[in-house]
């Protein structure tokens, strides 16, 4: 499957089909090889970091290091980049990549968990053997949970719809809370 | 370690000096579903360390993992950075780095808002929804399964 057709700047994908990228005893100065210092700021890792191999490294700082060696190409395909990352990695990151496509590149990010596609990705793939088995660009979407846990919020949308609550499909904490709010005054 | 618990590490750099803490233990890493219900099945061991198990499992298969593992009498201490795990644990411990920062109970632990936001693991999306309805004196405790706080939000 070629993922240079799918379309949007932000894409998520739910598949089976590709594997994380594994560096196993190279050295992390091997591995990021351009703008060295400005990709080690951007995934927030220290130089020390450089004279490592990547086996001796933990997860998150393996997803960083993925990252920071891809983070001047055309196009940024991560494969679980979710793994080892924190609730604030992943707010940081959301960031990172919306600042990064405006320079007209883009981000696909293979992923099995749906927090990292959420207030993120533009449009998400379900790819099963090297096809395009669905396409959505609504996380709320019910048919996405046939391949991938909603996000949390999400989840919790779903489980107020079938209570007979119809609310908005909020995506942050504090508007969702404001309208609970509005319902139980 | 208490015999009847099961235990959830919170750790944001879990390499191997980190999993060296936990080495008197048998360790499972990622594995598809199929095998390790069938690892699980037979285990000797009553304690294992779940080296970001479950990261590749779906809630569904999460939960009957912890199914089997009550069958089974088989306790464990899971190492993982998504703070939603911690829900599957009895006591927490929380690292930043090498250094333990908390624990306690689960109910105790994940009250600790401020220090579990400020770290980056956050809350469990239902602790934390629990705890805004408590500041906006919707509710007056926490929950810890969002069916359960759904019933009670709308019933």
């Amino acid at each position: 499957m070629e993922l240079s057709k799918l379309e949007g700047r932000i894409i998520g994908v739910i598949s089976d089909n590709f594997q994380t990228d594994d560096f196993l005893d190279k050295l992390v100065s091997d591995i990021i090889v351009k703008k060295v210092p400005e990709s080690l700021k951007m995934v927030q890792l220290e130089n020390a970091v450089l004279d490592k191999k990547f086996r001796e490294l933990s997860l998150r700082d393996k997803s960083k290091v993925i990252l920071a060696s891809k983070l001047h190409d055309q196009e940024i395909v991560l494969v679980n980049f979710s793994k080892g990352l924190t609730f604030k990695d992943f707010s940081y990151f959301k960031t990172l990549f919306k600042k990064i496509v405006t320079y007209g590149r883009r981000i696909i990010l293979v992923d099995i968990k749906s927090e990292l596609f959420l207030n993120c990705v533009d449009k998400i793939y379900v790819i099963e053997k090297d096809e395009v088995k669905y396409a959505t660009a609504d996380l709320f979407d019910k048919i996405l949970e046939l391949y991938i846990d909603a996000p949390k919020i999400v989840e919790f949308f779903h489980k107020c719809e079938k209570m007979g609550v119809r609310l908005d499909q909020y995506t942050e904490l504090d508007e969702l809370m404001k309208a609970i709010y509005r319902i139980k005054a | 370690m208490n015999d009847s618990y099961n235990y959830v590490v919170l750790a944001n750099k879990i390499d191997r000096q980190f999993l060296n803490n936990f080495s008197e233990y048998p360790e499972i890493g990622e594995l598809p579903y199929e095998e390790l219900t069938k690892k699980l099945e037979f285990h000797p061991a009553r304690r294992i360390v779940f080296n970001n198990t479950f990261y590749n499992l779906r809630e569904k298969e999460i939960k009957k993992i912890m199914e089997l593992l009550s069958s089974q009498n088989i306790k464990f201490i899971l190492i993982t950075s998504d703070v939603e795990c911690s829900l599957y644990g009895d006591y927490i411990y929380v690292y930043d780095g090498y250094q333990k920062v908390l624990e306690g109970l689960k109910e105790t632990v994940l009250k600790e808002e401020k220090v579990l936001k400020k770290i980056g693991y956050g809350l469990p999306f239902v602790v934390d929804l629990a705890l805004q309805l408590n500041y906006y004196d919707i509710f007056d405790k926490i929950y810890w399964n969002m069916d359960d706080l759904v019933r009670d939000l709308w019933s």
